[in-house]
């Protein structure tokens, strides 16, 4: 209503302060990714920057992986070089979190590892440590899950994917092709089997997104299928919510979103709403769920272009994360390998996401806590 | 920033102004000042080397951030390798950086930051192309684009263009050495590649045509240019949306030739030296950066500074004639020592009027002789007086040097009225700009790589080394070797600067 003075001129502002105003799902290029390309996650730090990794090339490529630093207008300022990866070809990074002193925590596949990376560091030796390595777990026996065992049909080495701060500043990691969710100590180093269940088998296509909910206790994880076969129909990803209990133990694995099949849930964050916007590799649209885990709406409306109005089509989009009210998407081109698709979009949501959870004591050495 | 830290008229000796910076020195008391028997010792949390654009927007970035700075500049005057030359009538030519164009973003904002507003650069009407006596006219609106229409050439040119265009996505501009064939690439020049790649050894045509892109683009002959380099900078002639092309690079329309700068580029630089006042010292040469415990002695001709970081913003090989205290390491001392700037002289006739015009032509040229292979419209916005510049690079700069200054006068005449006609062969002034003889640049428009550089030494480009961070045209990531590029770099060295302070 606009009955006072100051109201009616604030009315009388709106219009146009509404006109330059984004409209929800409008979707711009903030960057296009240069080879080795192939972004999978571009993570927004609490600085406001967004980092993103080049991931693994299908075609292979004998290149190490890049990590880039971009300003929120899309200027790329940085890039480093991740060192002493093998290069046969699988190699592929992602920035998956930041640490309390700000360096960037990563996941890289080859070898399987977190390396934090501190950018203020000269040196190159000095400026990447690793944190942890994953171990090659061995397929459970029949009826077995663990613990020190992938519960999946196939022997797959460890694909570290996606990552979380528990609020202990332990690390959870998602694996992607075996069905574990591993645990990484305070301060890093050997990690341990946190969580093993079938329905985290998704063969080729296993556990993606990892994020915190706002309670600080409950992980939500997605899984991109149950091609394995333990959780109803395998070509639908599935996500699930677990607790973090004390003395490293874990809750029940609960489903609380289906998706339809060959969706392909990756990478996904809460909104302050509680609405969960989450990337479909597969349709290559952005789904929203509601808190409860119903189907809220698809942008676009039909899977499988991606048109988005922007001059690249979302083509396997892989992460989503806000940065204000804005969804920051991986574009990562995967099937049709299009280099001109690898790219951070833009998509304006309206609404703002749930800040990060990143304890005081992420990333510490118990001596430095 | 707090008042002991900030530079005053009185502890500095001289000062930078806008416009006219040398009549503002002579005028200001104590500006001139004699030779001091005791050096003075400033202390600011950062100094920065070279008061180009890089070395001016970091200046201006860190400034904004509340940050102490002092700019010390080796010449009497700012803006590095843009320099205005003034015209009857107040108006000006520049003998330097003159063109911007799309996706050249931040450039273009700093000038609106400043007031300085863009106009086209002259383009209607036809190019003049001009090959050994024959001289024709064409569209670059054509399908050959900028690439003159003539048989003997365009069927290697559209394919060559493509072919590196092609080639050019796959080279991160980062990390070009981090590109999947950056060994092979670098490891052969652009010549050595278009002998295998083309009927370049047979066709002497377009042997020649590809001689007059690179002189003006690099100041350099193909047999210079590491092929991955140049492919680093035709992917670099774009931004974070728009992939880089050979087109964008060398066009005038959609291209970097797109707008001029009303009062000159030169103007910019001028109005970023007067927001940051005395902070920005002039005629100060920097001989010596010097690491102490917890901060860095960056020595000049006439002042010391005591800073918590340098950057140093001025071309590599320029970098690598200062000392170092501790020695750089060897990978970045090597890579100043291999990559010197292009030889490029710059050559400008004033006439009345810009006649051309009214032949029809844009006062365009590209001509297979020389010594000036390329043209270009310089005239004011209002036509008045008429301007064309022509380009000297490379081979034909090194003989074009040689000669004396009547003789090169008459050289560039001769060309410009082979392609304009006989209305060219009086103009009113003529002037000239060789910028292998700026002791402050020792080239333009830019630090080339030959064989082998980028990917042995490429990455030492950006790495800081301790308090040293390096800014300068030749570090950034797009349209190297432009003034986009020049502010890209200070912006991005502020940057690193602030987070580490």
């Amino acid at each position: 209503m606009c009955g006072a003075l100051a109201t009616l001129l604030t009315c009388a502002a709106l219009p146009v302060s509404a006109a330059n105003e984004r409209p929800r799902w409008d979707t711009r290029v903030l960057a296009l990714v240069g080879k080795p390309g192939y972004p999978a996650r571009a993570y927004v730090a609490p600085n406001g920057r967004i980092y993103e990794g080049t991931y693994t090339n299908p075609n292979g490529g004998s290149r190490p992986s890049l990590v880039r630093e971009y300003l929120g207008d899309g200027t790329l300022l940085h890039t480093w070089t991740v060192p002493d990866q093998n290069l046969s070809g699988d190699q592929g990074i992602q920035v998956a979190t930041s640490d309390t002193r700000g360096r960037l925590v990563l996941l890289d596949r080859s070898p399987a590892r977190v390396l934090l990376l501190n950018r203020h560091r000269h040196i190159q030796r000095k400026r990447f440590h690793t944190y942890a390595r994953f171990r090659d777990l061995p397929p459970c026996s029949p009826g077995r899950s663990g613990p020190n065992c992938s519960p999946t049909t196939g022997d797959d080495p460890p694909v570290p994917n996606y990552a979380a701060w528990g609020p202990g500043g332990a690390l959870y990691v998602t694996d992607y092709l075996q069905a574990v969710i591993w645990r990484v100590p305070p301060g890093g180093g050997k990690p341990t089997v946190w969580l093993a269940d079938p329905r985290l088998d998704g063969s080729d296509f296993g556990t993606t997104g990892l994020v915190l909910k706002p309670d600080h206790l409950t992980l939500l994880v997605m899984q991109q299928s149950s091609a394995g076969g333990a959780d109803g129909n395998p070509t639908s990803g599935k996500l699930y919510s677990v607790r973090i209990r004390p003395h490293h133990r874990h809750g029940a694995l609960r489903r609380i979103w289906q998706s339809r099949p060959l969706d392909g849930p990756d990478g996904f964050w809460i909104a302050q709403s509680g609405r969960i916007y989450a990337a479909l590799a597969g349709s290559n649209q952005i789904a929203v769920i509601g808190p409860g885990g119903r189907d809220l709406q698809r942008f676009p409306v039909i899977p499988g272009p991606g048109s988005n109005g922007s001059a690249v089509p979302f083509d396997t989009p892989s992460s989503v994360m806000f940065r204000g009210t804005r969804l920051m998407v991986a574009n990562q081109a995967f099937f049709s390998g299009d280099s001109t698709h690898q790219a951070i979009l833009d998509v304006e949501a309206r609404e703002r996401g749930m800040p990060e959870f990143i304890p005081s004591t992420a990333g510490l050495s118990r001596q430095r806590r | 920033m707090s008042e002991d830290s900030r530079l005053t008229r009185r502890k500095l000796v001289g000062s930078a102004a806008a416009a006219g910076a040398g009549a503002a020195l002579a005028g200001a008391p104590g500006a001139l000042a004699r030779p001091r028997h005791r050096r003075r010792r400033h202390k600011v949390d950062v100094a920065i080397v070279g008061a180009g654009f890089a070395g001016l927007t970091a200046a201006i970035e860190l400034h904004r951030h509340g940050k102490s700075v002092v700019v010390l500049e080796a010449r009497n005057r700012v803006g590095g390798r843009a320099q205005n030359h003034h015209l009857p009538g107040g108006d000006v030519s520049e003998t330097g950086a003159t063109f911007v164009g799309p996706t050249q973003g931040h450039i273009l904002a700093l000038a609106k930051r400043f007031g300085v507003a863009k106009f086209p650069t002259y383009d209607v009407g036809d190019n003049v192309y001009y090959r050994d006596g024959t001289r024709l006219t064409y569209s670059d609106k054509s399908p050959t684009g900028v690439v003159p229409p003539d048989p003997t050439i365009v069927p290697d040119a559209a394919a060559v263009v493509t072919q590196l265009d092609d080639m050019s996505t796959e080279v991160p501009v980062d990390a070009p050495w981090n590109a999947s064939q950056a060994p092979q690439w670098d490891g052969q020049t652009l010549e050595s590649w278009l002998e295998r790649h083309s009927t370049y050894s047979a066709n002497r045509n377009f042997r020649r045509l590809v001689a007059v892109a690179t002189r003006p683009i690099f100041g350099a002959e193909p047999r210079e240019l590491s092929l991955l380099f140049t492919l680093f900078y035709i992917a670099a002639s774009g931004d974070e949306r728009h992939p880089g092309t050979f087109e964008r690079n060398f066009s005038t329309r959609n291209g970097a030739q797109m707008w001029r700068f009303h009062g000159g580029s030169h103007l910019i630089t001028q109005r970023m030296a007067k927001r940051l006042g005395d902070s920005v010292v002039l005629r100060s040469p920097v001989k010596r950066i010097a690491h102490r415990d917890g901060h860095v002695i960056v020595h000049s001709g006439r002042l010391d500074v005591r800073a918590k970081r340098v950057i140093v913003a001025i071309p590599p090989t320029l970098a690598g004639r200062i000392n170092y205290l501790p020695e750089l390491p060897p990978n970045r001392d090597q890579l100043m020592q291999r990559m010197p700037q292009g030889n490029l002289i710059k050559v400008a006739a004033v006439y009345d009027t810009p006649f051309w015009r009214e032949a029809g032509l844009n006062g365009s040229a590209l001509s297979l002789n020389g010594p000036v292979n390329a043209t270009f419209d310089d005239s004011p916005p209002d036509g008045k007086p008429g301007v064309v510049f022509g380009f000297v690079g490379g081979d034909q700069a090194r003989g074009f040097a040689r000669m004396t200054g009547g003789e090169r006068r008459a050289a560039v005449i001769r060309n410009f009225r082979q392609y304009f006609g006989p209305k060219a062969g009086n103009p009113r002034e003529y002037f000239e700009k060789n910028w292998t003889r700026e002791e402050w640049t020792r080239g333009c428009p830019v630090a080339i790589a030959g064989p082998g550089t980028y990917v042995a030494y490429g990455p030492a480009l950006r790495r800081p080394v301790r308090r040293i961070h390096w800014a300068g045209t030749e570090t950034s990531t797009y349209w190297n070797g432009y003034m986009d590029g020049a502010v890209r770099s200070g912006e991005r060295a502020a940057r690193e600067v602030l987070d580490r302070l």
